[in-house]
């Protein structure tokens, strides 16, 4: 069998992202490593990108193709903007991606992608997708690296899966922020110490509808004044904010 | 028409094809060209090796031999793999040398065009890194990489840039970057330099840093030459120094006994 | 595929507040068909010593009775049962004399060493298939579905927990991690010493 050498195309970067949909509003994180075999290429590189105010991003696999894939995305939401005059609605962003995926099917940008925000209705979402843009909307979802530690985690922490609620109660249908905020951080910091890709630092952005009252969000704000950031272009509508944590480094 | 009769039909089999439709007739490829078709995924033949860079306090020190390796021959040992780029930017290269002395005419008429345009505007190192990105990712695209590994540092309106990108188009930025070997070796000693001090490292620091990161690839990278340059780019522009050699110290060689444990 | 993922199953043991727990799940299969529902992978080696044995089934069993035999010799010459990590020992050096060709098991130890005060302290330990331990102070995890164990039980777990905490806890993780494996699951066990 003759043997040939040829050119890989393709490379994983590591880390690990994750999104969590409440009813008024979307939590999307990940973490902030890139690196190549045993190697850290850097500390810092994101891997979440707000597209819109009410539109975040997360994009886990193949940096080259992650990074190139938002600017692709980027350029159709601002056409669309441009011939519609408005934001394209988040389900239809989840479509546009599944086009956009499918059409490199047979040299696919090797991503896994997961989309968060707001829907038109004003409930939280979350979209996740494969290389090819088969997609689904879910509660949550994590991806990448980690996604094997972190999404049995979830189904237990978030569906209550194999968990039976207390006599006469139920379990709540959807969390609260906080309590979703530290399911995020508890996820990233088991991650980070079980598995070699992930560690170093940690982004997560939150998507609020419009119609959500800030206070429980203010709270947090206070306590965490320098490590909170916003990032709402447009008046009186969805608000977006991003959160940056440590991880452990090593 | 075609002539070869090896390229007709072959005989039918009553027994199972009996209007003879397998195998479905194929037409002859005659084509020839010297290349077999298309050229695309390579391997590289003339290379560099690792190119370091950090941020320090003015701005932006890059490092790289003069070595263009030919596999394990030390073939060209007067090669300048930094590079500069309009009057904010430097790119250091490793990975094959002749698709670098294509990137550098490319990012040369780039610079030209710029230049006749005489609109104020100057091509800057996030320009520059932007641009290569964009190339490198296409070629990959293609299956057709330019076979490389760079290094972008530059300063321009006050604020210093450094980032990386290679053959698959894959980028990031950090302050301390290394490609090659340098990423195994050297990266740690400059991490533990620079991270957290980059806007205290004095140039003296940073030359120092450097140099030491060069001495120990010398030692350790097979394919490495003790013949450097170190190009420096702050507020007052990019200048690419003379080539300076490495001070080693060999004599350590003439106490080895054995080969690991043996001391007597 | 893997030989060690031909049957599947899974095993986690972990530490509490003078107790140590230990699970697994049920399932044999012959690769993707699901064969039985009632598959032991652990077995008690002595009253404060249960072995856990995920992997190659024909090994378990092979090995569930090369230990019974070692550590009935051990009992015989030494006239005493055998310590936790002592027969931690015992597996890392039957395993290492397959070093060539392996039995593919990943073993996963849970025990209560006696003290010379006479009191307990919880022990745990696991091993690699050429009998690399790992004596871990929080929990270790082996089987097909390791990665999701690692997972939600360091999500879970946390220092100081009661046999009933420590209950809950192994049996949360036991669950949520098989339920993403497809071949694990179909049943489990929770020992708690």
């Amino acid at each position: 069998m003759p043997q040939t050498r040829s050119f890989d195309p393709y490379t994983e970067n590591g880390g690990t992202i994750l999104a969590i949909a409440g009813q008024d509003f979307s939590v999307i994180a990940g973490d902030t490593r890139q690196s190549e075999g045993y190697s850290i290429q850097t500390r810092y590189a994101p891997k979440v990108f707000r597209l819109t105010d009410r539109a975040v991003l997360a994009v886990n696999g193949f940096a080259a193709d992650g990074n190139m894939f938002v600017k692709k995305v980027k350029q159709r939401l601002e056409w669309y903007r441009h011939a519609h005059a408005k934001d394209m609605p988040l389900r239809a962003i989840a479509r546009l991606i599944q086009t956009m995926l499918y059409a490199k099917r047979f040299f696919p940008y090797y991503v896994y992608n997961i989309l968060g925000g707001i829907e038109e209705d004003g409930t939280g979402a979350v979209y996740s997708f494969d290389p090819v843009g088969s997609y689904e909307r879910e509660a949550c979802r994590a991806a990448g690296a980690a996604q094997s530690l972190v999404q049995p985690f979830l189904d237990n922490q978030i569906y209550f899966k194999n968990q039976v609620p207390a006599p006469g109660t139920t379990h709540p249908a959807y969390l609260s922020l906080p309590d979703v905020l530290s399911i995020v951080i508890d996820s990233f910091t088991s991650a980070t110490e079980r598995h070699i890709e992930v560690g170093d630092g940690l982004e997560i952005y939150i998507v609020f509808a419009k119609t959500r009252d800030l206070q429980d969000f203010e709270t947090i704000r206070a306590k965490n004044v320098h490590l909170i950031q916003e990032l709402t272009v447009a008046e009186d509508g969805e608000r977006i904010f991003v959160l940056r944590r440590d991880l452990k480094k090593d | 028409m075609d002539h070869f009769p090896t390229n007709w039909g072959r005989p039918r089999n009553d027994a199972f094809d009996a209007y003879g439709t397998y195998p479905i007739q194929q037409r002859p490829n005659n084509i020839k060209d010297n290349f077999n078709g298309v050229q695309r995924t390579q391997q590289p033949i003339v290379t560099g090796t690792s190119v370091l860079a950090i941020k320090y306090k003015d701005g932006i020190m890059m490092a790289a031999d003069n070595l263009a390796s030919y596999g394990s021959l030390a073939r060209f040992k007067d090669v300048q793999r930094l590079h500069a780029v309009g009057n904010h930017t430097v790119l250091g290269a490793s990975g094959d040398m002749s698709d670098f002395q294509y990137i550098q005419s490319l990012l040369d008429d780039l610079i030209i065009e710029e230049f006749t345009e005489q609109d104020e505007h100057t091509l800057g190192p996030a320009e520059i890194h932007e641009y290569l990105s964009q190339l490198m990712y296409g070629r990959r695209s293609k299956l057709n990489p330019l076979w490389n590994s760079l290094l972008v540092g530059g300063y321009k309106d006050g604020k210093r840039f450094l980032a990386y990108v290679d053959l698959l188009g894959t980028t990031y930025s950090a302050s301390t970057i290394a490609t090659g070997y340098g990423s195994y070796i050297a990266q740690p000693l400059l991490r533990k330099a620079v991270e957290g001090r980059e806007d205290t490292l004095t140039e003296r620091e940073a030359q120092a840093i450097l140099e030491e990161s060069l001495l120990v690839l010398f030692y350790r990278d097979a394919r490495s030459l003790d013949k450097y340059q170190i190009a420096k780019v702050t507020e007052s522009g990019v200048s690419i120094s003379e080539s300076m050699a490495l001070r080693t110290s060999w004599s350590f060689a003439e106490g080895i006994r054995g080969y690991g444990a043996q001391t007597q | 595929m893997s030989i060690m993922e031909y049957n599947g199953g899974s095993v986690v043991a972990m530490v509490g507040k003078g107790c140590v727990a230990i699970a697994s799940d049920l399932r044999l299969g012959n690769q993707a068909l699901g064969i039985s529902s009632n598959f032991q992978k652990i077995f008690p080696i002595t009253d404060h010593i249960y072995l856990g044995l995920p992997g190659l089934a024909t090994d378990v069993t092979t090995l569930k009775e090369q230990f019974r035999y070692r550590v009935n010799m051990y009992t015989i010459k030494e006239e005493r049962e055998i310590e936790p990590e002592a027969f931690a020992h015992l597996v890392s050096s039957t395993l290492y004399e397959r070093r060539f060709g392996p039995f593919f098991i990943e073993p996963v130890m849970a025990g209560l060493t006696k003290k010379p005060s006479g009191e307990y302290k919880p022990f745990i330990a696991a091993s690699d298939l050429i009998g690399c331990l790992n004596f871990a102070k929080d929990f270790v995890v082996a089987g097909t579905a390791s990665s999701k164990l690692f997972g939600v039980a360091e999500g879970l777990w946390e220092p100081g927990l009661e046999p009933e905490d420590l209950f809950e806890t192994i049996s949360q993780t036991l669950l949520n991690a098989v339920d993403r494996d497809a071949y694990s699951g179909w049943g489990a066990v929770v020992h708690v010493m």
